[in-house]
C-alpha cells in the first residue's frame, strides 16, 4: 500500500515486547523460551471442544499430577493478539504498541476456580497509531474476531480505542461492540480477506 | 386478574429442546400466528419446527447468498398454506411459499405432525417465489403487518421499506414499495407493527401503524396520512445505546392505545405510552398533584403524536438485552441478551396518564440511586407503571449469547392435551444453535 496513514510509525523491539519470561511470579511456568508460542499454538483446541478445559500449560512439571488448568490471564490475551498483523505495515500490532499489555483488563480476575459459566469480561484497550486511522476498525475487528475465536464461549470480548487516542473512538466503539455488525462484516469477503492476512501471522 | 396483587416469583422449568441442534449461531425463532409452527433463522437458512413434535418440519434453503437474520409469518391464510418473508444479510427479503396439496382440512397439519409420520410431505419444499430487492446493506428486521397486506423492512442503510402486497389474488405475488423512511441516523435494527387492537379510528391517520428501532438510539412511529405518504409522527429518545428492538402491546387491559416496549445495548427496557388526545382533559387534573411537571424533553412540539416514557422495567441484565417479549396473555414481559441470562417481569399496577420518565429519574434509575420499580414520586407511586422482577435465570444456554426469546404456545406431548395451544412457554435461540423451550411454574 503506498498511502499509508501513518508512514513512519513508532516500531517497538521485538525484545521489548511483554512476555511471561519477565513475569517473576510465574513460578508455575517453566522459562521454556517457546512456550508462548507453545500457547498461541494450543489454542485453537477450543474451537472443537468449547467446552474442554484444555490443560494448555501441560509442561508445569512442579504439580503433582503432571498439570493444572491455568486461568486465561492478562499477558495469555496479549500473546493472542499481539501478533495480529498491522493491516498496512508488515508489522504486527505489539511491535506497532496498538496492543499494550497494560490496556488489557480481565473481569473477574483470572481465577483456577472459575466455573466454565461464569462469564469473564475481556476489556482490550487499544491504541492507533495515528488519531484519524481510518483502519482503527479494521484493527479493533481483528482483535475481537481473534479472541472470539480463540477464547471459551463465557468469554465476552470488548474492544474499545483507549481514551484520547482517535478522533471518533465513540464510533469505533459502538461499531466494534455490535455483535450483528461483526457478524455481517465476517460475511462481506472483502473484509474477511483482510482480516485473514491479518490473523495469519497468529498461527 | 387484579393488578393490586403482589407478583408471585415464578421459576423457568427447562422443557425438552427442539431437535436437532443446528449447531451454529441461530438469530431468532418466530411462532406462526396460529399453527403450531416454529420458524428458526440460522445461517443462510431457516428451519420450521413442529411445536408438537420438537422436530423439524421442513426447511428453507438455497434462497440466500448471506445468513438470514429474521423472519415473519404471513397472517391470515388457510391452513394449508404457509408463507414467509425472510430478510438476509444479502441485501434483500425472500417471500416462501409452502403448500399442501390436497390437504386443505384445517385440522389436518396438526394431526400429521403429532402423528409424527410425514416422510412424504417433510420432503416437500419451500419456494422462494418473489425476491423484495432494494436495500443497499444487510436486512435485519422483516415485518408482515396484522392483515398482510404490507411488509415492513429495514436496514443497515439506515432506511425501512414498506412493501405492499398489490396482487389480485393470494397467488399473484406482486409487491411495491410504497415509501422508503430515510429519518434514523444509523442502523435501523428492527421493525414491528402495532396488534390490531385499538388502534382503529385514533387521530388522522389510517389505522396501520409502524415502530422502528435503530443504532441511533432512537425509536420512531410512522403512520400513514390522508395524502397515502408514510409520515414519522414520533421519535422516542432516551435509551443510551442502539435500540435492539421493539413490541407493541399484545393485549391491552383497557381500550387505551397499544403501548410500546423497547430494549436496548443500554441494558434498559423501556415503556411508552401515546398520550392520548381525547383523554387530555381528563387527564389534565390528574398531573396537576402529581408534581410531574411539563413535558419531557423526549416530546418535540412539532411531532404529531405525544409518546412518552411511562416505565423501566428493573434491572436484570449486566450485557446488551438483544430480546425482549410480552405476552398477550399475563401481560409478563420476559427478556434475554449477552449476559445469557433470561429475566421475566410483571406489571403490578398501570395507569399510563398517570407518571412520565424524566431524562434525571431515567438516570437515576440507571445508577441505582433510585430503586428501580419504585415510581418516580411518593405522592404518586400508586399511579405510576410499576413492574417488578419475579424471575431470574442465568446461563440459560451455559456460557452462550441468547439472541431471541419468545412467548409461545405449548403443544408439545408432555402438555395435557386440555392446555394445548393454550398454555404459554417461553422459547430462547441462542449462539449455540439450540432452541430451547421452558416452562412457567
Amino acid at each position: 500500500m503506498d498511502n499509508k496513514d501513518n508512514a513512519n510509525p513508532t516500531i517497538l523491539n521485538v525484545s521489548e515486547l511483554p512476555t511471561r519470561q519477565n513475569k517473576k511470579k510465574t513460578s508455575a511456568i517453566s522459562k521454556d523460551a517457546d512456550l508462548d508460542l507453545g500457547i498461541v499454538l494450543k489454542r485453537p483446541e477450543y474451537l472443537s471442544a468449547p467446552f474442554c478445559d484444555v490443560p494448555w500449560a501441560s509442561d508445569d512439571t512442579d504439580s503433582d499430577d503432571g498439570f493444572t488448568i491455568e486461568p486465561i490471564d492478562e499477558q495469555e490475551i496479549y500473546d493472542l493478539i499481539s501478533t495480529i498483523s498491522d493491516p498496512e505495515h508488515p508489522l504486527s500490532l505489539g511491535q506497532l504498541a496498538v496492543v499494550n499489555l497494560p490496556d488489557i483488563h480481565i473481569t473477574p480476575s483470572p481465577s483456577a476456580a472459575a466455573d466454565p459459566n461464569t462469564l469473564t469480561q475481556v476489556l482490550v484497550k487499544i491504541t492507533p497509531t495515528i488519531t484519524h486511522c481510518s483502519l482503527a476498525t479494521v484493527i479493533g475487528l481483528g482483535i475481537r474476531v481473534r479472541l472470539e475465536q480463540a477464547l471459551p464461549p463465557n468469554y465476552r470480548v470488548d474492544v474499545m480505542i483507549k481514551e484520547g487516542t482517535h478522533s471518533q473512538d465513540d464510533q469505533v466503539n459502538k461499531q466494534l461492540a455490535d455483535k450483528e455488525r461483526v457478524a455481517a462484516a465476517l460475511e462481506n469477503a472483502t473484509l474477511k480477506g483482510v482480516l485473514d492476512k491479518m490473523l495469519e501471522t497468529c498461527v | 386478574m387484579s393488578s393490586h396483587e403482589p407478583p408471585m416469583p415464578v421459576k423457568l422449568v427447562p422443557l425438552p429442546p427442539f431437535k436437532p441442534d443446528l449447531c451454529e449461531r441461530a438469530w431468532q425463532s418466530i411462532p406462526h400466528p396460529t399453527l403450531p409452527l416454529l420458524a428458526t433463522v440460522h445461517e443462510k437458512s431457516v428451519t420450521v419446527f413442529s411445536l408438537s413434535t420438537l422436530s423439524p418440519h421442513s426447511h428453507l434453503t438455497n434462497g440466500h447468498e448471506r445468513s438470514v437474520r429474521s423472519t415473519t409469518w404471513k397472517p391470515n391464510l388457510p391452513p394449508h398454506k404457509l408463507c414467509l418473508i425472510t430478510g438476509s444479510f444479502d441485501s434483500s427479503a425472500g417471500l416462501w411459499r409452502w403448500e399442501d396439496e390436497g390437504r386443505g382440512g384445517s385440522d389436518n397439519l396438526e394431526v400429521e405432525m403429532t402423528g409424527g409420520a410425514r416422510e412424504e410431505s417433510e420432503e416437500k419444499d419451500w419456494e422462494l417465489i418473489v425476491v423484495l430487492e432494494g436495500h443497499d446493506s444487510e436486512i435485519k428486521s422483516v415485518a408482515f403487518s396484522p392483515s398482510g397486506q404490507y411488509v415492513a423492512t429495514c436496514s443497515r442503510d439506515k432506511a425501512v421499506w414498506i412493501w405492499e402486497d398489490v396482487g389480485a389474488s393470494e397467488a399473484d405475488d406482486e409487491w411495491e414499495t410504497i415509501a422508503v423512511l430515510n429519518e434514523h441516523d444509523g442502523d435501523v435494527k428492527a421493525v414491528a407493527w402495532c396488534p390490531d387492537t385499538n388502534r382503529s379510528g385514533r387521530g388522522r391517520y389510517s389505522s396501520d401503524v409502524l415502530a422502528s428501532a435503530s443504532y441511533d438510539d432512537t425509536v420512531r412511529i410512522w403512520r400513514e396520512d390522508e395524502d397515502g405518504e408514510w409520515i414519522c409522527v414520533a421519535v422516542l429518545e432516551g435509551h443510551k445505546g442502539t435500540v435492539w428492538g421493539v413490541q407493541w402491546e399484545p393485549n391491552p387491559k383497557t381500550d387505551r392505545f397499544p403501548r410500546l416496549l423497547s430494549w436496548s445495548a443500554d441494558r434498559t427496557i423501556r415503556v411508552w405510552t401515546l398520550k392520548e388526545e381525547e383523554d387530555e382533559a381528563q387527564a389534565a387534573p390528574r398531573h396537576a398533584f402529581g408534581g410531574l411537571g411539563g413535558i419531557p424533553n423526549t416530546m418535540r412540539r412539532s411531532q404529531k403524536e405525544e409518546w412518552s416514557c411511562t416505565a423501566i422495567l428493573p434491572t436484570a441484565h449486566t450485557r446488551d438485552i438483544y430480546s425482549a417479549t410480552w405476552s398477550p396473555q399475563t401481560g409478563r414481559v420476559a427478556s434475554t441478551g449477552s449476559d445469557a441470562v433470561i429475566a421475566i417481569y410483571e406489571e403490578v399496577a398501570s395507569d399510563p396518564n398517570g407518571a412520565v420518565f424524566t431524562e434525571d429519574e431515567a438516570a437515576a434509575e440507571l445508577d441505582g440511586d433510585v430503586p428501580m420499580s419504585n415510581g418516580h414520586s411518593e405522592s404518586n407511586t400508586e399511579a405510576s407503571s410499576q413492574w417488578k422482577l419475579i424471575s431470574t435465570t442465568p446461563n440459560a444456554h451455559g456460557p452462550y449469547e441468547i439472541n431471541h426469546i419468545t412467548w409461545c404456545k405449548r403443544y408439545d406431548h408432555d402438555c395435557p392435551p386440555e392446555k394445548r395451544g393454550v398454555e404459554e412457554m417461553l422459547v430462547t435461540t441462542g449462539d449455540d444453535g439450540i432452541v430451547r423451550s421452558w416452562q412457567i411454574s
